[in-house]
């Protein structure tokens, strides 16, 4: 105590007091209270946070408020929302007695002074030099929302979600193009504070994304770093952008809250793969394979329709939040099950969540806890049902009492379709991820030094992942081959992280403005632990997953992986009077996956920006509310890739890969192909933004222009032959450049007044192209193919070539005649001979198009009057394309005549007449631009016996309008359209209610 | 809630925190995969390491039969040493035709590959993966290296026929280059690791070095026996140093027929017999066969791969054929006979015993269509004996990449050619076709032994064990000027000459941008 003085002193002293001694705190301490409204509808404001000193609290659903205890005397009381200006009174409290204060707060669109989560700290709105989009949980999409990206699907500019369409599916998220083409392109996550891995979702799963783990519900905020300077502090992880992800956490009045929400959805598939008919079918094999019509019975089965179905869906979310004059908590549990569209698929968890947070030491500590796990049982459609019900003959029975099975299927021991049915009701596919994360985060503003704050977090995250795949052996595709699969999946991966970081925010001013530092150290370490069983030729198929049964062929193996990442930061914010802000940011981060000399990186960041709005020659234009320039340059890295690329190893053969030695079996060894000096890979990106807002921020936006250039690529290259022990080394090599627009304008087009109508408009349009410059001339090659197919076997349909952006497809050019390909049994007739010299072959197929969409447009609208609300989202992806895989395998005749027994086809070979499958014609590259409704909700607000009630029902994926021939334009992210898992639409109800 | 209490948290906070910063060394030891640094602390790595060697002219990886693969670019089974260098022996000549349309294989049919083609880029690749493993196995196994391990001196004894055998497989592996592809690489193991790309040599120059290799090793190498089965014997050398002598004419412009004729008696000396039934050459249990001197053995079990025999029982066999005759799960309905081969081979010749004609076409109209060609499944997973092999689905069957017969024809063509005695290659020429037909009704004469004949019997006694591009080069009729043409030779049905380019494939494009040391082959 001795260190304080002056009035502070005599606060802090009051304050010591009252924690000291609770039962004298009445006669030093006031209550405030009060209710918080819209000033222009006069609606009540849930959820604003309303602060005096240290205390804070939110409003309830009635707007009300209460602090108690707060301290005798004068003070500023502020209430802050986001999407309205602060409000902040000057109140007097007396001792003992109770004071009430209203707030009514102007919308405004984008929140200046709002708070914003950035790495490792906080900021104001108005202050970021970046380009950062917050997304709050009132903006986030609605319906049937598994996993946490999807809540902001279409909401920011530049962020690409796509989603495999399957209940919680993985999900990829590309922010500004893809940087890399070996190491990962996903972004970087952080769940309140703690970085949980950057591989696509962060982290293990049994196969489903693994940020299921966490319930929607629970979150708060979804904030996009999207520039580098803002994610730079992230440093080594950041080159993709950084997805922080805030909680929610207890809070409002002391007492105690208690919240129940509850939904149920439906949901029907949209498209399937066009398939013949029984009838086309029949024909086209009496056609083209005759000696086959024998075959062909006269059922007239739709496969596709014995295997989807009407999923339901329900989901119900429990919390109880409360809150005392030091501490509050969430506690919530959450419970969903959802069924996919094809039988089969299915996704339940079950999530527990708790947040508590304590104030101690005069309010100088800060510690909050969250501790989060949840279980998810996922079960999956057995892999080959989709492609069965493609090319299962449609004239072929359903049932045959007289098969091992029971099901009907092709008598044969060649490859043919097997029956779909048979697969889902017979196979199985299912697994089980438990997923833990805490973490304990302790702020202390030291008492010597005025604004200095210590921070210390120490957190976890224990994943463990099974997945039990079994086929018995009497399926009629696993009489042909394998007579049988089980394997078996346990996979645990165990993180820890401890991070440390001082931050020095003081009042006063250095030189011409202040200064807000902040510098840090972070440990993190993972081991992973990936023990796989799989056996194939089962002796017995009555165990089922349950058991290991004798099989013929056995394979065991076992990995583990450690991986530790050290890193000292450091944040430099200079502001001058709100006018001029500059912030430098650096990391050095030290990684396990690289070898001496090479393991420590550093990452500097600059940024920029100017308020022009805060100039005096701007004061006077009233219509402009904000006007701020940003310019920024950063360096960041990538790692994400495999572990211990730097060490030459030596990998052991399997009992099937031995090698007979005279009269003897001997295991192998294998040397690997390895670059021992491989390193960072860092984007350098440049940023140019303007935030913009008019008419007290009814209109308002950004303007993004943006370069990022990426080196040293990590890149798996062939190299030389003659120079290394593999053909392809993972190695830096080759340059790749993102370039890219992206604007964003939200409008009140209509600003309710007292329960009138309301609307709401958000925009956001973005523009990105992807290059790939170079592959280093001197050491590497033209043209890597990538991109596998189905059909035939290695068949590669796109490329890696410097000029063409990453992945394009790599194909022939198809000749037409009257709007049809021309067929023939010489290439040269059907294709273009690009080079000329009289010889259709590798050397005539070019890069055409690629999978990226080049423009992203998404639009919401939010409409409310009275007590309804009525919102939208529509998206739009333009310029990207599909390879149309089910078309290119399926669509030819020879797969009437093959050794195999007929399999149905696709019906572009009624146009296209091909025989043999032409995989390479750009035929089957299509645009895949589309407009989606993406979703469409309509909710109504009410009290009843004063509790807030609300319903709402919202229909997602309401329609999409595209020229894209197969199942679903957005065919993930490698645009290759090979029996993806259908889209669905969804119509979900839902009732939320608080007490 | 006493300050006094949390005093210690916050000091144990900072404690922990600078502690913490003390820890700056983010190194981390990998341990589910053995390093350079302690492979061979296990003598039996040494023996290991070999048979990776040896496994990888038939095996694509350490998983089987797929799914670790040793070379990237192309599919795991596709990228099996064997099975390329069979489609580019093959498949472009009169010998073979698949109807599969996968990547690069249809410009094999028809010989009008490019230098992208990704069989042909993968077979090059395949090549200096064993030239580099070989490299790398004998820089870790000099006596120096072994005495600072301190190996013991029965094992360095042992490591001292391993590193013959190595090098046996080194030279086979640079013929198989020079054939193909003419001028390329050499790198031996005194070229360091990681180093600059390599200069181009010539096909001469690493034909001498072949040659030199192989007579510096002979001696080292393993006596045939029981115990050195798949293994490289003196007799695997002889065969190799007699293909070698066969074809220097190709390779260095000066032909070696009477090295050949020599090298050819001395493995016909090396005491091989003929399998007394030509089929047991091609059985699941071949590996008793008398006849075969150096094979890429398979196992159903142990040895699994979707190359090798694995690709060729498999391909063979389609139609109406029925795959259990094969002793085989299913057929993939892959390759067949073209024509002007089936054509060559008389009534009565046991060695079209097994052709598969009924519904079958002669002549190969569509490519795309099985039934269009005789099929010919000379590969069988059938025992001798008739039983299946020990899986259905993998194969036990043994690829003999050099036996007996072949040595004759060698000696036979050499005698043709003017080495050696004419009436021991008309004695060896018979003994094959008396096995082929059970008698002597259709032995020839020596007036009946040409060039032309000889060219014709290789085809019918070696049809489809990948020598025939390489026989049609050395007798001048794979491409033009020879008149002589086969269906699907250069892109059409009747077949057209192919520019004489094609007698060498195409360096990988991809090659040619990664090493500016390279000059590509004239024409591509």
């Amino acid at each position: 105590m001795s260190r304080m003085n002056g009035p502070r002193f005599i606060i802090g002293a009051m304050l010591a007091v009252l924690v000291t001694s609770p039962l004298r705190a009445q006669v030093s301490t006031g209550t405030i209270r009060g209710h918080v409204t819209d000033k222009a509808t006069q609606q009540p404001l849930s959820g604003v946070t309303v602060t005096i000193g240290a205390r804070r609290a939110q409003t309830q659903a009635d707007g009300g408020y209460a602090i108690a205890g707060v301290p005798a005397g004068t003070d500023s009381l502020r209430a802050r929302i986001i999407g309205y200006s602060p409000s902040s009174q000057s109140i007097t409290v007396a001792i003992g007695q109770t004071v009430d204060v209203d707030f009514a707060l102007t919308a405004q669109a984008v929140g200046l002074s709002e708070i914003v989560v950035v790495g490792y700290g906080e900021q104001r709105a108005g202050d970021i030099t970046g380009a950062v989009t917050s997304v709050g949980s009132d903006e986030f999409n609605t319906g049937r929302v598994i996993s946490p990206a999807m809540l902001v699907q279409s909401k920011v500019a530049g962020v690409q979600v796509v989603d495999n369409n399957e209940p919680g599916g993985g999900l990829s998220i590309r922010i500004r193009g893809a940087t890399s083409v070996n190491a990962s392109s996903e972004p970087l996550y952080v769940i309140d504070g703690m970085p949980v891995g950057n591989g696509a979702g962060g982290g293990l799963s049994a196969g489903r994304d693994p940020l299921n783990f966490l319930n929607p519900n629970d979150i708060e905020n979804i904030t996009v770093l999207r520039d580098a300077s803002a994610a730079a502090i992230y440093g080594s992880n950041a080159a993709n952008g950084v997805v922080l992800i805030t909680t929610r956490s207890g809070g409002g009045r002391a007492g105690t809250q208690i919240e129940y929400s509850t939904s149920a959805s439906t949901s029907s598939v949209t498209r399937v793969p066009d398939m013949l008919n029984a009838a086309q079918f029949s024909a086209a094999v009496a056609q083209y394979a005759p000696t086959r019509s024998a075959l062909l019975l006269n059922a007239n089965t739709n496969w596709f329709g014995l295997i989807d179905r009407s999923a339901t869906g329900q989901e119900h979310n429990l919390s109880l939040a409360s809150s005392g004059s030091n501490m509050s908590y969430r506690v919530s549990l959450g419970y969903l099950n959802q069924d996919g569209i094809i039988r089969g698929s299915n996704t339940q968890r079950v999530s527990l969540g708790f947040n508590y947070q304590q104030r101690l030491l005069n309010d100088r500590l800060n510690l909050r806890t969250n501790v989060r796990g949840s279980r998810a049982v996922d079960q999956f459609t057995p892999g080959d049902v989709l492609g069965n019900a493609a090319a299962m003959a449609p004239t072929q029975p359903l049932l045959d009492p007289t098969s091992a099975t029971g099901y009907w299927d092709w008598n044969t021991t060649n490859a043919s379709p097997s029956n779909p049915v048979a697969s889902l009701n017979l196979a199985s596919d299912q697994g089980t991820t438990f997923r833990s994360i805490g973490n304990v985060q302790a702020e202390y503003r030291l008492p010597f030094l005025e604004g200095l704050r210590a921070n210390l977090d120490v957190g976890y995250d224990v994943t463990k992942a099974d997945r039990q795949t079994f086929f018995p052996n009497n399926l009629a595709a696993q009489v042909r081959q394998g007579r049988g699969l089980l394997a078996l999946t346990n996979n645990t991966q165990a993180n820890s992280i401890l991070e440390t970081y001082l931050e020095y925010a003081p009042a006063r001013a250095y030189g011409p403005g202040t200064i807000d530092l902040t510098g840090g150290y972070s440990f993190s370490q993972s081991h992973a632990e990936y023990p796989f069983f799989r056996e194939t030729g089962l002796s017995s198929n009555l165990l089922g997953n349950n058991g290991i049964p004798v099989a013929a062929n056995v394979l065991n193996t076992k990995s583990v992986v450690d991986y530790r990442l050290i890193s000292l930061f450091g944040r430099f914010n200079y502001n001058i009077s709100d006018r001029y802000l500059v912030a430098l940011t650096v990391r050095r981060d030290g990684s396990s996956r690289f070898g001496p000399g090479n393991q420590w990186g550093t990452f500097p960041s600059v940024a920029l920006a100017w308020r022009l709005s805060r100039e005096p020659f701007l004061r006077g234009m009233t219509s402009l509310s904000d006007l701020k320039l940003r310019g920024s340059w950063a360096r960041t890295g990538n790692q994400a890739f495999g572990d211990y690329l730097q060490y030459p190893t030596y990998t052991y053969s399997d009992g099937q890969t031995q090698v007979q030695f005279g009269n003897q079996f001997i295991p192998t060894i294998r040397p690997s192909g390895v670059d021992e000096g491989i390193h960072w890979e860092t984007t350098s990106s440049y940023d140019v933004g303007v935030d913009y807002g008019f008419l007290n921020q009814r209109f308002s936006g950004s303007v993004d222009w943006y370069t990022k250039n990426t080196k040293d690529l990590i890149f798996t290259v062939p190299v030389a032959a003659g120079t290394n022990l593999a053909n392809f080394v993972t190695t830096n090599i080759g340059t790749m450049r993102n370039r890219g627009v992206e604007l964003s304008l939200s409008a009140r087009v209509i600003e309710g007044r007292a329960r009138r109508l309301g609307w709401t408009a958000n925009f956001t349009v973005s523009h990105n192209t992807n290059e790939l410059l170079s592959i280093n001339p001197s050491r590497s090659v033209s043209q890597i193919l990538t991109g596998n197919i189905s059909g035939g076997v290695g068949n590669l349909v796109e490329v890696l070539q410097p000029g063409a952006p990453i992945n394009s497809f790599f194909v022939y050019e198809q000749k037409y005649a009257n709007g049809k390909p021309i067929y023939s049994d010489t290439a040269l007739r059907m294709y273009v001979d690009r080079n000329a010299d009289g010889i259709i072959n590798d050397s005539d197929r070019r890069p055409f198009h690629d999978p990226a969409p080049k423009w992203q447009l998404g639009h919401s609208s939010y409409v409310t009057y009275g007590s309804l609300d009525f919102g939208f989202t529509l998206r739009a992806y333009l310029g990207g394309y599909t390879y149309n895989n089910v078309a290119s395998a399926n669509g030819a005749y020879q797969n009437l005549a093959g050794s195999g027994m007929p399999s149905n086809l696709h019906a572009s070979v009624l146009t296209t007449g091909f025989f043999v499958p032409q995989y390479y014609s750009d035929y089957f590259v299509e645009s895949a631009s589309f407009l989606r409704m993406d979703n469409i909700s309509v909710g109504y607000t009410f009290t009843y016996r004063r509790q807030p009630f609300r319903v709402y029902a919202t229909m997602q994926n309401a329609f999409t309008i595209t020229g894209y021939s197969g199942v679903d334009p957005t065919a993930g992210l490698n645009g290759i359209d090979n029996n993806i898992y259908p889209r669905s639409r969804t119509i979900t109800g839902g009732l939320s209610v608080r007490f | 809630m006493k300050l006094k209490m949390f005093t210690p948290v916050v000091l144990a906070a900072a404690l922990l925190a600078l502690s913490a910063s003390a820890c700056t060394d983010p190194t981390v030891a990998p341990k589910s995969a053995v390093t350079g640094a302690n492979i061979f602390a296990d003598p039996a790595s040494y023996q290991a390491f070999l048979a990776k060697i040896y496994g990888g002219l038939i095996l694509t990886g350490q998983r089987g039969p797929d799914g670790d693969r040793d070379i990237a670019g192309i599919d795991e089974g596709f990228g099996e040493y064997l099975r390329l260098y069979w489609y580019l022996e093959e498949m472009p000549t009169d010998e073979a035709v698949i109807g599969w349309n996968d990547p690069g294989l249809p410009d094999l049919n028809t010989g009008l590959w490019g230098a992208s083609n990704s069989m042909v880029n993968a077979m090059y690749y395949r090549v200096f993966y064993q030239v580099m493993l070989v490299n790398e196995f004998l820089r870790q196994t000099t006596d120096p290296v072994l005495a600072s391990r301190g190996v013991s001196a029965t094992l360095t004894a042992t490591i001292h026929t391993y590193r013959a055998e190595a090098r046996f497989l080194r030279a086979l592996s640079y013929w198989h280059g020079i054939d193909l592809f003419g001028n390329i690489p050499l790198v031996t193991e005194l070229d360091p690791l990681g180093a600059t790309p390599p200069p181009q040599s010539t096909r001469a120059d690493i034909y001498a070095y072949a040659v030199n290799e192989l007579n510096a090793i002979t001696g080292d190498l393993p006596p045939n026996s029981a115990a050195t089965y798949a293994r490289a014997t003196p007799a695997a050398a002889h065969m190799l140093l007699a293909e070698l002598y066969l074809n220097a004419g190709v390779y260095t412009g000066t032909p070696n027929y009477a090295g050949a004729s020599a090298e050819a008696a001395l493995v016909i000396g090396s005491g091989y017999t003929l399998a007394p039934v030509f089929q047991n050459n091609f059985t699941a249990d071949n590996n008793t066969s008398p006849e075969l001197i150096f094979v890429a053995a398979q196992d159903g079990n142990r040895t699994q791969t979707w190359g090798g025999m694995t690709f060729l029982v498999h391909a063979g066999c389609g139609g109406s054929m029925s795959a259990a005759t094969y002793g085989m799960d299913y057929c993939w309905g892959g390759y067949r006979l073209k024509q002007q081969a089936y054509r060559l081979f008389g009534a009565g010749d046991g060695r079209a015993a097994f052709f598969w004609t009924a519904g079958q076409t002669d002549s190969v109209i569509s490519i795309g269509n099985f039934n269009n060609g005789i099929a010919a499944p000379k590969f069988t997973n059938k025992t001798s004996t008739g039983g299946n092999g020990s899986q259905l689905g993998m194969i036990d069957t043994d690829f003999p990449i050099f036996r007996l017969a072949e040595a004759y024809l060698i000696y036979a063509e050499a005698a043709v050619r003017g080495s050696g005695s004419a009436a021991q290659a008309l004695t060896y020429v018979n003994a094959l076709r008396t096995r082929a037909y059970g008698n002597a009704t259709a032995n020839i004469t020596a007036p009946q032994l040409t060039l032309q004949f000889v060219q014709d019997e290789r085809l019918r006694e070696l049809l489809f064990e990948a020598k025939r591009r390489t026989d049609l080069v050395r007798f001048g009729t794979f491409t033009a000027p020879s008149t002589y043409v086969w269906a699907w030779e250069g892109g059409t049905a009747g077949g057209t000459a192919l520019a004489s380019f094609r007698n060498l494939y195409p360096l990988p494009a991809n090659e040619i941008i990664a090493n500016p040391n390279l000059t590509q082959n004239p024409g591509y």
